[in-house]
């Protein structure tokens, strides 16, 4: 049989599960000493031979005259490769279980103007798609509600913990989901009139919503608190208002970015993010002007027009890092579970024009700085969150296999139900049932 | 029998009560005539296509043409059409048309069957055994739209899904259906369309089952051949309409005339056509110029549509400074450039598919199912400049239908004998100043209103602020109303007062482009609100055009500058 | 004598297919690392191709006179990939209004006019199975197609004398439409028992023919034929063998389903579509030589594949299924290349038996692998030319032959690649797909409104 040439292959692999079966299925914490690893910093330069000590959630050190703590458990690393955590810009994880079944859903919820509502507390920590993410090095997500036009407030959130607080990652946005000029598919077959329409009704919409909450900001600096009645809505804006928290704004028609730089300009909004940006392209230029981050993605899309090159989706985060924009990469990923595929859609921007070095920068330093959580993550340097991975290699690389996560220095144990199931069903016992 | 005609009562009563001032209009031109003879002198008369004579005679008596050419002598009975240095043609047949057939009951029933895997036949859209006969009605205002630009005769179907029924040829005139019907159950008209949310609700539905009820009826009709020649012994076949309609279009004694609008459509039909063997006619070909080879192997008789893409130059414009404002010239600017040349090179392919198959040396004709009859002159016209010669184009609105539908022995040409189906026009048909003047239907003389077109001038500036006076006629008569138009900013407003109007009425938008004036109010009449579209030309102190009030239809509108007011 | 026979079969050839005049061209690819899939990985080799066809593959090829040469030095050649479940290039796609549609067909509605065709192209794609859709326990027929880009006759895309294919489905698909349509099937119980009841109907219509058949040969014969019926018909024809089964299906327990139903009817030719929970009975496939065709990641968008793995094209490789790795979505097609790589990631699969998914292994499922699938002397000149190892995220797709022809060429793709042009449309309105459609492919139009599909959750 064919089967009988992989044998010894398999013996490797049976052993091998079986070592994976006896490890803990629990994250370990301690100290941890990675060594003669090619550390891919991010920030500060490729490290060959180094290594990364890591104590109480933190990187302790980097370098090739690292001293080794005794009590430091020490992961030799030689051939294997260190990056920081990858951070995914744009996910349903944690708020979706299940994309068709509502009862597994709970990314979206009543109403048009809702920024009240908060993923990081609805947010699953023992969702299936937790350690399916981790395990593939995507250690650290943006989770977004959906629907209507404020759907509710993101969070950056690691992906280890058991309640919000052990894996929020000190960011929150309100998303506003600005209304399009596009269609939502191919499906959508609303004439450009009823479009235009939509679209004005939505905008006027908004602009009422945020009048109200500059009065509402007034009131509230003018009085220090207590003028103001309880309006969850406004209150979940001021921050945005007062210009400490950022509005993430999803945006993907040319016109409709143009149309929101104007939006911003005009409300003196302080702290925005673009996110989507499918056709950012068609006006790099303009968003570079403005100075406003960019977070794009999906990059393994089609392209939004039919009469546009093919591989305008996979081209866009380089050609907009070209004109001048600061621009991260996500996965969007909101219903098939694939944020784990991260990499991938950053190996594709890489590979049309963004370049290695740049596409790995938008998916770690570059989404910790528009978070502005770039003194914990985002790059391999001494003081920052232990939130890395160990790689055979490059992680863009579709063969490259994760050998060890740390995620706030907890060793994360390499197991998903994903693996789980090939280690019981390569060779299941009992084999085929005799006919 | 008595049925059909009860139910065709029926449905004009039903007409008659929904669309009371048609009815009226049409009463009033359908008065007889005092005489069924007709003389038209002094006329250029174009017997067919190359055929022609120059300021002749036509006599018409009892419907028919008694006789065509110069010195003829003039009944004393006739009633003579002056029609000096006019041009004369033989009616215009159209391939394909609904002109005249109104839907069906079933037609607006919506209701989704409790097994729509299974639905009841016409609710699948499958009545090949319907006739035009049933859905006939002679006052339709379909029939004068297309009177009014040379249409005499049409072969008409009827509405529905795949299997419609029976398409017949029709005198585009008369008093009742039956006197209409000139060439009855002629074809079995099909079309690709699914059944709404039933089977076949999609297009690989409805060739499937064209494919599955075909052979079905050509297995039970060679049966019941069987069954005919000796009957004993034999398990008596069951009737079934639907397979019974299929028979003479088995036997090859009826084609198949097939919709195939799209080159996708088009290549569908050839293929059932290839899988069945049936004679097949396409009608109201749009994107046939990729596939004439392919259409030439069936021996398919062949009908383009006279339905045409609008060479929009007006939107184009308002592309251009909608995007100017927004953003400043940049690659997407270009990008839009190169896109708006792509639509322009396809509405040409468009405009250029007669022609096309004339230089392959195709014979067709024209069928106006999907066109907008007043568009037909000037679309005509478009494929003409295109390469569509002249008498080809006559021909294929003339001859050659007559002879795919088989009556040459009646239409098509003006000569002795043939139905008294002709349309004379003021100058050649093709002109582009041409009107049509009269329009003989069986020997009935439809009169048509001159109206007189201003011009429309999209680089005039006409100053319409100010006063108003407006006349607009309706079947009630005459009424006056005011009008006072302002300026605003870039724009206008304005209010109507006056006429049949209970109380003053804001203008909701007025649009002056060139000279051409567009505006629109509400009017509430009898607790019913409408709103009235009023487009008219502004040429110094006056303007002309229409009034549109729902489904009223419209009517025409004149208007004044007036100082005192 | 020998070139007499080759121009007599030329002519030959040209006469059987100049109905759809399909365009075959001739090359010498020069100095690629050339991917056979069948007979190994060969450096700096030369592919020649003559009329279409691929007539030797080998080291310093003497380039005829006149031939297109193309420098493929630095390059990596490979099959042009197929993907055997695809939706794309097709007007509509499911008539899912009854339980039973075996009669209808794909290729009635083949749209050549999808510029989704040039962008698989841009992917290195050159042969889809356009299926039918997944609404319906049994539906219709599908179209195997070759991705001859640039012609507006249907018959120039369909692969000239492809094997039949017929699409069934499975579980939640075809059960929520039962439940919309109050009709069965609204369980799985009840898929199993209306495509039972199909097949005895089937069985029963050729009996009675046979019996009429055979009768009407005796002398003096009279009697009424049995009617005809289009779906039995069609069913008669996958009993006796003459139509590939490939079945929209994701659990463990309705694939072992219908390998039963499969068994009691006599069905040899199987092939499982998505197959997501095909991993657990790998050995019952492997035992049946029902083949499967699977998504290499996706997960979660619906309950029956929520306990899915990414693991699965390699548990059913190693367990001995025919095994392919398919899009069902045009975008995903456009890099079925990565997604085969994902299968070096989850369980280690070495170069060959990766592309062997997107290759051979798709040829063999559609019957059509004495053709297509791998670069041999006498197969069609189908090809796909990457920069960079196809399997490594840096690739890029560069050329893409069918035929001999030169389809897709990164070099020269310009903007608007589209054939027909609605001069109606308005130019500047983009789509964008919703990120949270939880659907596959294989249930657009399903419904009965546009909306509905996205929403019937």
């Amino acid at each position: 049989m064919k089967n009988k040439a992989y044998l010894p292959l398999l013996f490797l692999i049976a052993f091998f599960t079986t070592a994976l079966q006896a490890q803990n299925p629990k994250a370990k914490s301690g100290t941890f000493a990675l060594t003669n690893a090619t550390i891919e910093t991010v920030t500060k330069g490729v490290i060959t031979n180094g290594t990364v000590l890591i104590s109480k959630g933190k990187i302790t050190a980097v370098g090739t005259t690292v001293t080794v703590p005794q009590d430091a458990e020490v992961i030799d690393c030689s051939g294997h490769w260190i990056y920081p955590g990858l951070i995914d810009g744009g996910t349903g994880v944690g708020l979706f279980e299940i994309g068709q079944i509502p009862q597994a859903t709970d990314a979206s919820e009543a109403g048009q103007i809702i920024p009240q509502m908060k993923a990081l507390t609805a947010i699953n920590p023992n969702s299936a798609h937790i350690p399916v993410t981790r395990i593939s090095g995507v250690t650290t997500v943006l989770t977004i509600p959906s629907g209507g036009l404020f759907p509710g407030t993101a969070a950056l959130i690691n992906l280890h913990g058991y309640v919000p607080d052990q894996m929020y990652a000190g960011f929150e946005g309100v998303v506003l989901n600005f209304p399009t000029t596009g269609r939502r598919g191919f499906y959508d077959r609303r004439t450009d009139e009823e479009i235009k329409k939509a679209v004005e009704k939505s905008l006027s919409q908004i602009n009422d919503v945020w009048d109200k909450a500059v009065q509402y900001h007034k009131l509230d600096s003018a009085t220090k608190g207590k003028g103001v009645t309880y309006y969850p809505e406004m209150q979940a804006l001021l921050p945005v208002v007062r210009g400490e928290g950022s509005l993430l704004i999803e945006v993907n028609a040319a016109n409709d970015i143009l149309e929101v730089l104007k939006w911003v300009k005009e409300k003196k909004v302080k702290k925005v993010i673009l996110t989507g940006v499918m056709e950012g392209w068609r006006v790099a230029e303009q968003i570079a002007k403005a100075g406003i981050s960019v977070i794009a993605g999906p990059v393994q899309e089609l392209p939004s027009r039919e009469y546009d090159r093919y591989d305008k989706a996979y081209a866009n985060p380089g050609l907009l890092k070209k004109a001048g924009v600061k621009v991260a990469i996500r996965t969007n990923d909101r219903s098939r579970g694939n944020s784990r595929n991260l990499p991938y859609h950053a190996g594709f921007a890489a590979t049309y024009g963004m370049g290695r070095e740049d596409a790995l920068r938008a998916v770690t330093i570059i989404p910790a700085e528009i978070f502005g959580v770039q003194d914990r993550l985002g790059s391999i340097e001494v003081g920052k969150n232990a939130t890395l991975f160990v790689s055979s290699g490059d992680p863009f690389e579709t063969k490259t296999q994760i050998i060890h996560v740390f995620i706030d220095g907890w060793q994360i144990p390499m197991v998903s139900r994903q693996t789980q199931f090939y280690d019981e069903f390569l060779n299941r016992e009992p084999g085929a049932a005799k006919n | 029998m008595k049925s059909i005609l009860s139910r065709r009562r029926t449905l004009l009563l039903l007409w008659a009560f929904t669309f009371p001032i048609l009815l009226v209009a049409q009463d009033e031109k359908m008065m007889a005539p005092v005489s069924r003879t007709y003389v038209i002198t002094n006329v250029n008369i174009i017997q067919s296509p190359g055929r022609k004579i120059d300021i002749g005679t036509v006599v018409i008596k009892n419907g028919l043409i008694l006789a065509v050419g110069k010195k003829i002598s003039i009944p004393s009975d006739a009633i003579v059409i002056k029609a000096d240095s006019m041009y004369l043609y033989a009616g215009f047949i159209d391939g394909l048309s609904h002109a005249g057939i109104v839907k069906s009951k079933e037609e607006m029933n919506r209701d989704r069957p409790k097994d729509p895997g299974n639905p009841p036949p016409d609710k699948a859209g499958i009545t090949p055994q319907n006739s035009v006969l049933e859905f006939l009605n002679p006052v339709d205002k379909s029939l004068e739209d297309l009177r009014s630009v040379g249409f005499t005769a049409a072969h008409v179907v009827p509405y529905g899904g795949m299997l419609p029924g029976r398409g017949s040829v029709i005198l585009l005139g008369g008093s009742s259906a039956n006197e209409m019907l000139l060439q009855p159950s002629l074809t079995f008209y099909s079309e690709l369309t699914p059944a709404e949310r039933v089977y076949p609700a999609t297009v690989m539905g409805v060739m499937a089952k064209y494919r599955d009820l075909y052979r079905q009826a050509s297995l039970t009709k060679s049966y019941e051949t069987v069954y005919a020649s000796n009957r004993a012994g034999l398990e008596r076949p069951a009737t079934d309409r639907i397979l019974e309609s299929f028979y003479p279009v088995i036997d090859k004694r009826m084609p198949v005339f097939f919709r195939a609008e799209r080159v996708l459509d088009i290549q569908r039909v050839i293929s059932l056509q290839k899988d069945l063997g049936f004679t097949l006619m396409l009608g109201d070909l749009k994107e046939g110029w990729d596939v004439i080879n392919q259409i030439k192997t069936t021996n398919a008789k062949v009908f383009l549509s006279l339905d045409l893409p609008e060479e929009k130059k007006e939107e184009k414009k308002e592309d251009k400074t909608e995007k100017k404002e927004e953003k400043p010239k940049s690659i997407s600017d270009l990008e839009k450039e190169a896109l708006e040349k792509r639509k322009v090179e396809f509405t040409a392919k468009y405009t250029a598919q007669a022609g096309a198959f004339q230089k392959a040396g195709l014979k067709f004709g024209f069928s106006t199912i999907s066109a907008k009859p007043k568009d037909i002159p000037a679309n005509l016209r478009r494929m003409i400049a295109a390469g569509l010669s002249e008498d080809v184009a006559l021909a294929s609105l003339t001859t050659l239908p007559a002879e795919v539908f088989g009556l040459t022995d009646r239409l098509g040409t003006v000569d002795n004998g043939k139905i008294a189906n002709l349309v004379i026009s003021d100058k050649p048909y093709f002109h582009e100043k041409a009107t049509i003047r009269y329009v003989f239907v069986d020997g009935h003389l439809f009169k048509m209103e001159v109206k007189e077109i201003k011009k429309v001038d999209p680089n005039a500036k006409p100053e319409i602020a100010g006063n108003w006076t407006l006349t607009t006629e309706t079947p009630q008569g005459k009424s006056d109303s005011n009008l006072t138009i302002k300026k605003e900013g870039s724009g206008y407003s304005g209010k109507i007062s006056g006429g049949r109007l209970p109380e003053p009425s804001d203008l909701q938008r007025v649009e002056l482009t060139g000279n051409s004036l567009k505006f629109v109010y509400a009017v509430s009449m009898g607790g019913q609100a409408m709103t009235v579209t009023v487009e008219a030309t502004v040429e110094g102190d006056t303007l002309k055009g229409t009034a549109s009030v729902g489904q009223f239809g419209s009517f025409p509108l004149e208007g004044k500058r007036d100082p005192k007011f | 004598m020998k070139k007499i026979t080759m121009l007599f079969l030329a002519v030959l050839s040209c006469g059987a297919f100049a109905q759809a005049q399909v365009d075959r061209g001739s090359m010498l690819i020069k100095n690629g690392t050339v991917f056979t899939i069948t007979k190994g990985t060969l450096e700096n080799t030369d592919v020649l191709v003559r009329d279409g066809k691929i007539t030797q593959v080998g080291k310093n090829i003497p380039a005829p006179t006149g031939i297109k040469i193309i420098d493929a030095s630095g390059l990596f050649v490979m099959p042009g990939i197929i993907d055997a479940h695809s939706h794309i290039a097709l007007s509509s796609i499911n008539e899912g209004t009854n339980a039973i549609t075996p009669e209808v067909w794909t290729g009635d509605v083949v749209n050549p006019l999808s510029i989704s065709i040039y962008r698989a192209l841009a992917g290195g794609v050159t042969t889809v199975h356009a299926m039918h859709g997944s609404a319906n326990s049994i539906g219709g027929q599908c179209e195997t197609l070759k991705l001859r880009y640039g012609t507006v006759d249907a018959d120039v895309l369909r692969m000239e004398d492809a094997p039949r294919t017929i699409k069934f489905a499975l579980g939640e698909n075809p059960t929520g439409h039962g439940r919309r349509d109050g009709q069965q099937p609204q369980s799985r119980m009840g898929v199993e028992f209306v495509i039972r009841q199909a097949f005895s109907e089937a069985k029963e219509y050729m009996a009675t023919w046979e019996t009429y058949n055979k009768a009407k040969l005796q002398k003096g014969f009279r009697g009424s034929p049995p009617s005809y019926n289009l779906r039995l018909e069609t069913l008669a024809d996958i009993l006796k063998g003459n139509i590939i089964v490939h079945c929209h299906s994701y659990r463990a327990d309705e694939i072992n389903m219908l390998l039963n139903v499969c068994r009691d009817f006599g069905i040899r030719r199987i092939v499982f579509q998505h197959v997501n929970e095909g991993f657990k009975v790998a050995p019952e496939l492997a035992a049946y030589g029902a083949m499967a065709s699977v998504f290499s990641d996706w997960w979660s968008y619906k309950l029956e594949v929520y306990y899915s793995t990414a693991y699965n094209a390699t548990i059913l490789t190693r367990n001995g299924v025919t095994t392919s790795i398919n899009s069902d979505d045009a975008e995903l097609m456009r890099h079925l290349y990565h997604e085969a790589a994902k299968t070096q990631k989850y369980g280690g699969l070495k170069d060959d038996e990766a592309l062997s998914l997107i290759t051979i292994n798709p040829a063999r499922q559609l019957g059509i692998e004495n053709r297509v699938g791998s670069i041999e002397a006498g197969k069609e000149a189908d090809i796909a030319i990457f920069k960079n190892h196809p399997l490594s995220i840096y690739t890029i797709p560069v050329l893409t032959i069918v035929d001999g022809i030169v389809r897709f060429d990164r070099e020269k793709d310009v903007d608007d690649m589209r054939l027909y042009i609605d001069p109606k449309e308005s130019i500047d309105i983009p789509t964008f797909q919703e990120a949270d459609h939880t659907h596959e492919n294989c249930m657009l139009g399903a419904e009965e409104t546009a909306q509905n599909i996205f929403d019937l959750n």
